[in-house]
């Protein structure tokens, strides 16, 4: 019996509920994490952390490019719009001045104001959600490699704009002194509602119409399925939580530059997606974990023996492999094509 | 000459044909007929090498083609028209023939059969310098048969050949595909439209869902099938 | 301070970036007609022939004709091979797979790269006989300059002739028309793919040398920039189209000099900004670009 979407239907199978089984599993989960801050080095809690931020990231890159069949690479332009967002409205007000950042704006609060974390990581992701319906409603109509190019066309735009608006993002400098909000239990707090929200968005109706729509266009149209509409939709929430992602990046790591949002970026993010599996839910967050505990393995080869480059360059192998060898992704399973 | 040894063959998972087995003799003009849907693009496809069958073979002049390359099909001898007739509509009319003897040689014989061609489809010779695109529905169906023509085939696979046109073009057509035939090419027919097919043919071939139902000599099978004129909207 | 002679530099200075998009249009096009892929590692070419012609010339002394030559022939090598390990595989499944390798390739390249040479830039020094001066009435330039644009205007009147004449250019233009009739006709798609990768790499390459000599320096990183232009340029000159695609080089080369040249100082930052703000301008205005035929809106 084939399948080419993931089984939910669980009520016919008995013994003890999905939402149970899954409130244990995210229970045991953050006692795993509490766990860890009391065994491990702050170090591997950072990492562990950044899994949790990628976790985010890949799972919305996931939405649009897995089950939608999009191919947006401008997901870096998101996070960067949120990162920038939320760092400047949580900046605290007495270092403003010396780090040369302009106060905020009364609509927004005023001089004597900065913002608490998580409404900052929301603002920073409705922002980015709106430059993708801007981008999106023209861009979304036409055939694939139109919204790959466009979108990597915006992410060259804000990156662009970070660097020239000097007196908003202190230019190439970037922001720093950022402050480190961002826990192991926000990142993956967060990682578990965007797995949870994507989990839900592909089990409904949506997303059935999603996935036909990224099968079969005119078969859906058919059908009555607008496919703007649908793209459109998961686009934007792809980027909702992408600018959260870059929210927690922000005040995970504490500073910020434009170059650190490039295309690299949105590579690294691909290929998360890509080797896990693209159009299954456990796939990027397998690919996220995998990648980021390979690039911190070899991190002290790269410095040490001055290979610059080469863990991106292992990363473009694995993706080569992966391609011709097993297209679905490690975790994936193999979709059904004519 | 060719003999379709039971073969299945599938989009993806759902099968198209199932066991289909048909002989041509070399001479001959054979027709497959069958509602929309029923396989015979199929089969032509498979014949042709455009779509590999999962079960049975395809034995080509004692040989067995079942895995051999469309571009090899053609040197072998083989030819298609496809249904809709799929001719280049960007280049023009000359460069369509040219197209068609793509894998040839011989550059006299090329000449020869492309007068020959003139000589069939004069209407072709007129606007040999035309862009394809820009002919009228029977226009292209000569360029179409014109341009698998150019290949010098023994074997000439016909896809619906009339298609869209008008009757009288269509008498036409069929016209030009027995004076095909009588210059020594085999031909394997496929139409919706019985009557004419029947007509021209010596053996035909009844496909339904994938499958052969009847087959004959075309009035034995026409009779075996009084049912069928009501089926297919005669 | 907006001159005759200003305005006719900037314009000149146009044509000659226009005529190096114009080239990267092309090779991308000729892929994507045949393939319908984005060809992301195009741009990495163009890094592989710059740092190939900085290896022959600058490091092994090689003469410049010999040089390119190396050059060209390594371009074509390397879409030899291109072609073979990635799209020959890839090439049955889903477009998507087809774009993720491609992207894959050009990381792989450009990392490689990296590794091989530097992170940081080098200064790149064409034959000094390129960097002749000249001052004809308003305008100033090199000899680099018309290089250039000779260069590029002959490979696509070549290119062009090619593909109408020739048997192999024939069956090019049948093959990105339809794949299938092309096969019924006994065209052997495989070997049209393959000659196509290797003349759009060649092109690519030599590219690399212009792009290289006419910046003045070359660094791991220059063909992303440059490959993304080049899909910007096939978009303004219409996706599918070759005459649309030198068109679309040339225009977004004189649009781009224009705007870093008249948008006041302090803004010149945003010249890439600048690109893709006229991409997604057209795409929403005239999607099917200025010569193109329309593509299926899906």
């Amino acid at each position: 019996m084939a399948s080419t979407t993931k089984n939910i239907n669980n009520e016919d199978r008995p013994g003890i509920p999905r939402g149970v089984l899954a409130l244990i599993g995210i229970a045991v989960l953050f006692a795993l994490l509490w766990g860890s801050t009391k065994v491990f080095s702050r170090y591997i809690v950072f990492i562990v952390s950044l899994i949790g931020v990628y976790v985010v990231a890949a799972e919305s890159l996931n939405l649009t490019n897995g089950y939608s069949g999009l191919f947006s690479l401008g997901h870096a332009g998101f996070m960067a719009v949120g990162a920038y967002t939320s760092a400047l409205l949580t900046f605290p007000v007495e270092m403003r001045e010396v780090f040369a950042l302009s106060p905020l704006p009364n609509w927004l609060g005023g001089p004597q104001f900065h913002w608490p974390f998580f409404p900052a990581l929301i603002a920073g992701g409705l922002f980015a959600m709106a430059l993708a319906f801007i981008v999106g409603v023209p861009v979304l109509r036409l055939r694939g490699h139109y919204l790959s190019v466009a979108s990597l066309g915006l992410m060259v735009l804000i990156t662009s704009l970070a660097m020239n608006l000097r007196n908003v993002t202190r230019g190439s400098i970037g922001i720093n002194s950022i402050p480190k909000y961002t826990n192991i239990y926000w990142a993956w707090g967060w990682a578990v509602v965007t797995v949870y929200v994507v989990w839900r968005v592909v089990n409904s109706s949506f997303g059935r119409a999603m996935m036909a729509i990224r099968e079969d266009v005119s078969a859906a149209q058919v059908q009555g399925i607008n496919p703007l509409k649908y793209r459109l939709l998961s686009f934007a929430i792809g980027a909702f939580f992408a600018g959260v992602a870059g929210g927690l990046y922000g005040h995970l790591s504490g500073a910020i530059r434009p170059y650190g949002f490039s295309f690299d970026l949105t590579f690294q993010i691909v290929i998360m997606v890509v080797l896990g599996g693209m159009g299954t839910i456990q796939g990027p967050i397998a690919g996220a974990a995998t990648l980021i505990v390979l690039r911190y393995i070899l991190k002290p080869v790269e410095e040490g023996l001055k290979v610059y480059g080469l863990v991106e360059l292992i990363y473009a192998t694995l993706l080569i492999v992966v391609m011709i060898y097993k297209p679905e992704g490690i975790l994936g399973r193999r979709v059904l094509r004519k | 000459m060719l003999k379709v040894n039971e073969i299945d063959v599938y989009y993806g998972v759902i099968p198209a044909i199932r066991k289909l087995a048909l002989h041509i003799d070399q001479g001959r003009i054979v027709t497959l007929v069958g509602a929309n849907g029923a396989g015979k693009t199929t089969t032509l496809k498979a014949i042709m090498g455009i779509l590999v069958p999962k079960e049975g073979g395809i034995i080509y002049r004692d040989g067995d083609i079942t895995r051999v390359p469309s571009d090899r099909r053609v040197e072998m001898g083989i030819a298609m028209v496809p249904e809709g007739r799929q001719i280049f509509a960007r280049l023009t009319v000359k460069d369509n023939l040219d197209l068609g003897a793509f894998h040839r040689r011989d550059r006299s014989g090329v000449k020869r059969d492309l007068e020959w061609i003139y000589g069939l489809f004069p209407v072709l010779k007129e606007r040999t310098g035309q862009i394809a695109g820009t002919l009228s529905g029977g226009e292209q169906q000569m360029l179409a048969l014109g341009r698998g023509l150019m290949s010098h085939p023994e074997l000439l696979l016909l896809d619906e050949p009339s298609l869209g046109l008008a009757p009288l073009v269509v008498r036409e057509i069929y016209r030009v595909i027995r004076e095909i035939n009588k210059s020594g090419i085999t031909i394997l027919l496929v139409e919706q439209n019985i009557n004419m097919a029947m007509k021209v043919s010596s053996y035909a071939y009844i496909l339904e869902t994938g499958r052969i139902r009847t087959e004959g000599k075309p009035h034995e099978v026409m009779k075996k099938e009084n049912i069928m004129k009501a089926y297919l909207g005669e | 301070m907006f001159t005759t002679q200003y305005i006719l530099q900037q314009v000149f200075n146009g044509v000659v970036f226009g005529a190096m998009y114009a080239l990267l249009a092309l090779g991308m096009t000729i892929i994507y007609g045949i393939l319908r892929l984005i060809h992301f590692a195009h741009g990495a070419l163009i890094t592989v022939g710059a740092f190939c012609f900085y290896v022959c010339f600058a490091l092994l002394g090689i003469p410049f004709a010999g040089a390119i030559v190396i050059v060209i022939g390594f371009g074509a090598l390397m879409g030899v091979i291109l072609d073979v390990i990635a799209y020959k595989k890839v090439v049955g499944g889903p477009e998507v797979s087809m774009l993720i390798t491609s992207l894959g390739f050009y990381i792989f390249i450009e990392n490689l790269i990296k590794l091989i040479a530097s992170p940081q830039p080098y200064a790149f020094h064409p034959p000094a006989f390129f960097e002749k001066l000249y001052k004809k009435g308003l305008v100033t330039f090199r000899t680099i300059d018309l290089f250039i644009v000779a260069s590029s205007i002959a490979i696509m009147l070549v290119f062009n002739l090619f593909v109408k004449k020739t048997r192999m250019g024939k069956a090019m233009r049948a093959v990105s028309e339809s794949g299938e009739a092309a096969r019924i006709v006994g065209i052997n798609i495989g070997r049209v793919i393959s000659f196509s990768f290797i003349v759009a790499s060649a092109i690519a390459a030599v590219t690399g040398f212009m792009w290289g000599a006419k910046y003045g320096q070359i660094s791991y990183s220059m063909g992303f920039m440059s490959g993304v232009k080049a899909f910007v340029a096939i978009v303004i000159g219409g996706v599918g189209s070759i005459p649309g695609a030198m068109f679309g080089g040339f225009i977004l080369g004189i649009l781009e000099m224009f705007s870093v040249a008249f948008l006041p100082p302090g803004y010149a930052g945003y010249r890439d900004g600048i690109v893709f703000f006229i991409l997604i301008i057209i795409l929403i205005v005239r999607p099917s670009g200025l010569l193109g035929q329309k593509e299926a809106e899906s």
